[in-house]
Parts: C-alpha cells; structure tokens; sequence
C-alpha cells in the first residue's frame, strides 16, 4: 500500500510570470527587541537524568509552581510572562482540584517510552482458523471493546481540548490516553478482520452513553471511565491474555493491559487528590458510584458481551459450563478490585452497593 | 571499496541502514518515497517502503521524474557532506540534509513533477533520510577523480 | 433480592447474536508493513458511505441494534466534510514515527551559548511552547464531534494531538535545560491562531490549521534546524518538522478531496484561502511585514547574534519566500492552484517584487 494518489496526473507547472517591476529590496526594520530580558525566572538548568530529561524533571523553582486555580485564560505556559491584553479563550476546567495527579508527568513520559504500533508490533500470522463459535466470540468481544475505545477517545478529546494551560502535564498525559484509544479502537478492529470473522454486533451503549454525559465534570468522568468501567475494561483484558488463541492475541492483551494500568494510575491518583483537597467529595463520588452501577448492572443483563466471553473462556459452546464459571470469576475480581479501589479512595460502598453485582462476590 | 557515487555504493550503505534497528526508532520509522539523486551528471532512484531500503538503481536522467524528490549538489558538496559524516560518524551541524536544503540558495532538494505534496515527503521521513546518509558512515567510501 | 445470573448449560445459551454481526468471512492479509488499517479496508468495513446514521458510536460495519444507546449528536455526519484517501496510511505512518523528547534528543549536547543567543532561543521555545497546542486542542474537539463510521481521519487527527502534545513538551525543555527559561507569550490567540478556535466547519479549520499554520510552523522548525547551535536542537526540529509535514499533508489531502468531489464548495474555500495569505501578507512573512518577537529571535540566530541582525533578517525574508513558494505549490497540488493564475491572490506578484531586487 502506498501513499501515491497514482491515478491523479500532477498538477501542472504554473504558467511563465511576466517580469515584475524593478524595486529596491526592503531595508530590514531595526529590531524591537523589547521580548529580550522579560522572564520570570532565568538561569535554569535542567540537567537528563537516567531516564532522559522528562517533564516531570521541568518543575524547578516557579516552572515547578502549580497553582490550585489557573487564573490564565490563554494558552501561556505555566511560568511564562504574560501579555496583557490578550482575548480569553474560555477554558472551562481551571481548577487543580479538578484535574491533577501528581503521576501525570510521570505517566506521560512512560506512554511514550512502551508505545507500539499494532501493524507491526503484533505477529497477526500467528492468528489460525479457530472453531466458528469461538471465531464469533472472539470477534463479537473485539467489537464492543472497540466501542469501548471510541467512547475513550471521545470523552477524554472532549475534556482535554477544555483545560487550563497551567496544568499541561493533565492535557499531555490525556493527549497519550486518547492515542492509546486510537490503538485499542485500530487493534480490536484488526483482529475481528483477519481471521475470517467479521465484526460483532454493537453494545447496547448505556455505559457509554453515561461516561460521555458526565454533566459533573471531568472527574466524574474520570470515576465512570476509568474506575467503573476501566477496571472491567481491564479485567477482562486480563483473562482474555490469559485465555488467548494465540500469539497475536496475547501480545494485543498484554499491551492494552499496560495502557489501561497507566489510565487508571491517573484515574486514582487524581480521585484520591480530589477527595483530599475538595470537602465532600468522596460523598459526591459515592452518590455517582450509586448510579453509575445500576447503569452498569443495567448493561450486564445483556446477554451478548457475557455469551461470547463465556464461550472464549471455555473454548467453544459446549464447554459454556466451564466458560461460565471462569466469567463469574472474572466478574468476582472485577468487582473485588472495584471495591478495595473504592475503599482506599475513601468512598463508602458497602451500603446499597447493587445485589446483582455483590452476588458475584459471593457466586465465587 | 565503493565508489561514490554508485549502485555499489547505495547498496552498501542500504545494507548498513536495513541491519540497524535503531534506524527505525527515534523518529525513524515506516517510510515509503522514492528518492532521487543527481550526483555528478549520474542519476539514481533509491526506494523505501516501510522499515526496508530496498533499492537502489542507476536510471536515466529523465528517469528521475518518478522521484517524489531528487536531492542535487556539486560533486564537490556531495563529497564533502560524505566525508563530513565519515569523519564524525555523522553529519556534524552544517552538514545535514535540511542544513543544505535551506542554507545553499539553489537548496538541496526538488522535483521534476512540481507537486509539493510528494515533495514534501523530504520533510516528512527527513529523519529516516538523515539515518540513511549517516550510515554512510561504515561504509568505506572512494571518491571520483 | 436478584442474584447474579449463573450460566446454565449450553442449551440455555441465547446465542441470537451471532447472527446479527456485521459481514462475515473476512481475512484481511498482513502485507510487507504489517497489518495495517489500508489491509482491513474489505468489503463492507471498507470505505464509508456518504453519510453516516451512526449516532450509538458503533464500530463502522458492526451489526446495529435498534435499542442501543444513542451517543452521538456528532456534528460531522458527511464524508465530504472530513474525508481524505490516504488517511490510514498517514495514521499508520504517524504510529511508527513517534519519537520521545526525553530519550531521542541528544540534550547532553547542549552547552552554554552567549546570551543573546539563549534569550533568542528561549524566546522561540517559549511561542512554540504556547502554540503547538493549539493544534492539539482543536483537533481533539472535532475528533469528539465525528461520527466514528469516518475513524481514519479521526485517527490522524489523535495521532497529531499526540505529536502536539510532544512538541509542546520538547520546547519547554529547551527553555529550561541550558540556563535560561521561558519568556514572554505571544498572544497569539489572535489572527491565525485564534481563528483557527473559532472555525464551524471542519474544512474552514483545516485550511486555517494544516495548510496555513502548520505550513507556516513547518518552515520555522525547519530554519530552527538550519540554525542550531548543537545536536539537541538539531534533532529536536528535524522531528518536529517530520511531525508538521505529516499534518500539513493531511491539510493537503483533504482539500484535494474537497476539490474533486465537493465543487460547490469551491468558492467558500478559496475564501478560507483568501484569508490565509492576507495573514502572510500581513505577518512577518512579507518582508514589509512587522516583525514579531519570534521572528526577531529567528533572525538573531539566523544571523548568529544580535549584532548581525541585519543578516539574520535577510536569510530569514530568503527562507520567508521558499516558504511562500511551498505554499503556492501546495495549494496547486489540492486543486486550487487556479487563484494564482487568475489574479485572485496576490502572493506571487508581492514575493516575486522582493525577490527581483
């Protein structure tokens, strides 16, 4: 495949100009030079340590100031010397509160260093024929992970492009979120496609329906997308990589895994300084805990994503028995894993946490 | 010993560039041009595609209208840049590839088809282009008389 | 009190799904570079009709159900009004040709310069700094407002909010790795820049963004790599600039496909275009132009100091006109090239009067 539009002939050479009119060339205007000597802080330094210099190693003297309100409205970086006068630009979140993790920088620099490229960091010749009930399973699971991506990538796009610039270590680590959504979207696509599949039928939606309508903000974004379903995203990444066909598929599951594991990082970390810096807000995010899982109990009596994950673990319909077993331990652990998140943040959830999801617990 | 320039010579070095991974990392990466090189009244056509240089031929000079662009010196700056990066494992800062594009007024690199899109191609897989010239550095190089 | 539902044996398996997924039997085939979005482009989960109903946010090709949740409300519905043929390959491309400001820029080789250089280049730094974003701000909006039945110019424009987000990174490094720091912004939300906020339709904002501002963006990373005093800065234009190319031919693609299949629209565009180069013709890039902080900073290194401004500025207007002439030729290859032979723009003959001198 090239890139060569090889049936549009070029474009034309443009026709002969006539000679314009002789003039003397311009003078260079003597420089201004007023932007010489104006910085809040001179003399830094930043020296690469073992690792590169990252962005996290930025943050010296006022570079390193992060204020709990960004007052800018304009696209000045953190430590610059403003202009006066400039429009604002009307950044919706500027609140610290809001958005920070003190891992985000961190989280930033490692996206990049364990990035992969799906095309080829993937070895698709070890996908073989497989049954045809384990084929559409496997496919009909790709294609609502898929649809879980999009609606990464559409809700962390939206919020991202609404930050203030002060803390642009929130906007870069998101810009590698959403590039991680863009591969998650491209890899299940490419699997439910070679190997004579094709793509499943859509989720029924409701969950990214509520992660997209997240009227309260970005952390309750960050409470629906990466704590309610990212760990269920990543659970079941988990038993997939461990109940994998083959090559290709443990190498997609293992790299959606780590991207997801750096996803949540933030997602904790941001919540946990939510909770310690704004009064409440573990009440707030336990009020939305209550909603967000009746939403999600609401999703998982559908029956399709639990069909096709039970037949993929027990390796075709007639071993669905054992296939159901291994989903209800997946399902237990989701849950368990949600829980002790929860707890750790501060947020109650041992009253009117929803039976049908608390009976996983005690299914196990 | 190769001389440049020659098909033996772009084979060596396309050697050298194809065996080094890190040629495809820092920037480098999937690459997919036809590049072309008037080099002392000689014309080439060497091919990318993706991680692969995996041509280099000897054409006719009207040949080079398949270039998405043809990068064209002196025999004598061509020589230089070659012994610059011989010498230094590399090309040192007055010797890559966009340094001579921008800093001679005749520039380095153009096209016989006019269209900026495939030229633009050298800006777009410069790194891997620089890549391949500096591997030139390994490859033991004889010049013209 | 419900229980979890617990799986009976297979003959309780509903199973009506599978025979509601999209067509089947596909292979898509790896090729030489891997499998690669272009490979999957088979059958019905190849191109995309002309408009998309997807408003459940479905993969394109997935069976649809009539009760999913709708999601959408995507403002971009029309092929027409995003589309571009190469963009698989440009995402692709954009996948393997990431790089990383923290390991790939040599930095160790930075040592200290004279003063009037560091501040030039700190200055520069700092405007990149604060407008490299911008690019990845937009894009992200209009990503979010797409029907996902036209993923693969989504997935170029997730890819270059990537690439903004490192070039927004790398140049803050710079300003603070050899003794300076950041300096003054430009305020450059106005003009150009601000407008490029403040486009409706995804055209408008791709001919402001891609063909005029990252045009523009191109060429000084490029005259950044002319000028560096050391590897570091050497490296870290040179893939910026791989970058910006990368978006600038995303630019060009798309308004090569607006011209072949969108000819009403032909005259709204030359508009945009219209707008574009009254924006060089006011800027610095004309040589009449004032200029602004990062064009006296470029020219102070282009010179090699304050003292051979005068010099800075005169390869800077040489480099101005290369950059002018790019354009022009880049206009000409998305099909527009006709307002430079009709006299409705007024470039050639403005540069051109320079140039004869």
């Amino acid at each position: 495949m090239t890139d060569k539009t090889d049936d549009k002939s070029p474009p034309q050479p443009p026709p002969p100009q006539t000679a314009p009119p002789q003039t003397a060339p311009p003078q260079p205007a003597p420089p201004n030079l007023k932007w010489m000597g104006k910085t809040h802080q001179w003399g830094t330094r930043v020296k690469p340590g073992k690792h590169g210099l990252r962005l996290g190693d930025l943050n010296v003297g006022i570079y390193g100031e992060v204020p709990p309100v960004w007052t800018d409205q304009t696209r000045a970086p953190r430590g610059a010397v403003s202009r006066r006068g400039v429009p604002p630009l009307g950044y919706a979140i500027r609140d610290k509160v809001d958005l920070w993790a003190d891992s985000a920088a961190d989280m930033y620099e490692e996206a990049i260093q364990r990035r992969w490229a799906p095309a080829v960091d993937v070895p698709w010749s070890t996908v073989k024929p497989l049954p045809d009930d384990v084929e559409r399973s496997i496919c009909q699971v790709c294609t609502e992970l898929s649809q879980y991506a999009n609606a990464d990538v559409e809700s962390v796009t939206y919020w991202q492009s609404q930050m203030a610039y002060g803390y642009h270590e929130i906007k870069q680590f998101l810009a590698t979120v959403s590039f991680d959504g863009a591969r998650h979207m491209e890899v299940f696509r490419k699997r439910a496609l070679c190997n004579g599949g094709g793509l499943g039928l859509e989720g029924p939606g409701e969950v990214n329906r509520m992660i997209l309508e997240s009227r309260g903000g970005w952390t309750e974004a960050v409470l629906y997308l990466f704590i309610v379903r990212g760990l269920f995203t990543q659970t079941m990444y988990r038993y997939l990589h461990r109940y994998a066909h083959n090559d290709a598929e443990r190498t997609i599951f293992a790299h959606c895994l780590e991207d997801k594991a750096r996803h949540l990082t933030y997602a904790i970390d941001h919540l946990r300084y939510a909770v310690n810096h704004q009064d409440d807000q573990n009440l707030i995010l336990q009020q939305l805990c209550f909603i967000g899982e009746r939403v999600l109990v609401r999703e998982l009596k559908d029956v399709v994503l639990r069909e096709a994950l039970t037949i993929v673990f027990g390796n075709g319909i007639s071993e669905a028995e054992e296939g159901g077993r291994i989903f209800r331990r997946m399902m237990s652990d989701y849950i368990t894993r949600y829980l002790a998140t929860l707890k750790w943040l501060g947020v109650e959830r041992r009253t009117l946490f929803p039976e049908e999801l608390s009976a996983y617990l005690k299914a196990s | 010993m190769a001389v440049f320039p020659s098909v033996q010579w772009f084979d060596a070095v396309r050697g050298v560039f194809n065996a080094d991974e890190s040629y495809q990392g820092g920037g480098g990466g999937a690459c997919n041009a036809l590049m072309g090189l008037k080099i002392a009244g000689q014309s080439f056509l060497v091919t990318f595609e993706g991680a692969e240089c995996s041509a280099a031929v000897k054409v006719q000079d009207n040949d080079l209208a398949a270039a998405d662009y043809i990068l064209e010196m002196s025999y004598a700056d061509w020589k230089e840049m070659i012994q610059n990066i011989a010498t230094n494992g590399h090309a040192d800062l007055h010797h890559t590839l966009n340094t001579l594009d921008l800093g001679r007024p005749e520039g380095l690199s153009h096209s016989m088809h006019g269209d900026q899109y495939r030229e633009d191609l050298f800006f777009r897989y410069n790194q891997t282009m620089q890549y391949f010239f500096d591997a030139s550095a390994r490859v033991a190089t004889e010049f013209m008389e | 009190m419900s229980e979890a539902e617990v799986l009976q044996p297979s003959s309780t398996l509903d199973l009506g799904w599978m025979d509601r997924q999209g067509e089947w039997g596909i292979r898509a085939v790896p090729g030489k570079q891997g499998l690669s979005l272009a490979d999957i482009q088979i059958g019905s989960y190849g191109e995309p009709e002309e408009r998309s109903d997807n408003q459940t946010g479905r993969p394109r090709g997935a069976g649809a159900r009539p009760n999913s949740y709708r999601i959408g409300g995507y403002a971009v519905m029309s092929k027409s009004e995003i589309w571009l043929d190469n963009a698989s390959f440009l995402y692709e491309e954009a996948l393997q040709r990431q790089w990383s400001s923290a390991t790939d820029v040599p930095w160790h080789t930075i040592k200290p310069l004279p003063d009037d250089i560091e501040e030039a280049e700190c200055q520069l730094a700092t405007f990149f700094t604060e407008v490299e974003f911008v690019a990845g701000d937009v894009p992200a909006r209009w990503i979010a407002s797409t029907t996902p039945d036209f993923f693969e110019p989504r997935q170029c424009l997730l890819a270059q909010v990537m690439d903004e987000s490192r070039h927004m990174d790398v140049f803050r490094k710079r300003a603070l790795a050899n003794g300076g720091g950041l300096m003054q912004t430009s305020g450059g939300t106005a003009g150009v820049v601000g407008s490029i906020d403040l486009a409706r339709d995804f055209t408008e904002m791709s001919s402001r963004l891609h063909i005029s501002g990252e045009g523009a963006v191109l060429t000084m990373f490029r005259m950044g790599e002319l000028m560096a005093y050391n590897e570091a800065e050497k490296a870290m234009y040179r893939l910026c600039a791989q970058d910006e190319a990368r978006h600038v031919a995303f630019g060009v693609m798309h308004m090569r496909y607006m011209s072949e299949t969108a000819p009403q629209r032909r005259e709204e565009i030359q508009c945009y275009l219209d707008e574009a180069e009254r924006q060089i013709l006011a800027g610095s890039q004309n040589p009449a132009g004032t200029q602004t902080d990062s064009s006296e900073a470029l020219a102070i290194l282009l010179g090699g100091g304050k003292d051979k401004y005068d010099e800075g500025v005169r390869k800077l207007i040489a480099i101005r006109k290369r950059q002018v002439q790019e354009y022009i030729k880049r206009v000409r290859s998305t099909g527009f090239g006709d307002r430079f032979d009709n006299g409705r723009s007024q470039l050639i003959r403005t540069f051109d009067d320079h140039a004869a001198a």
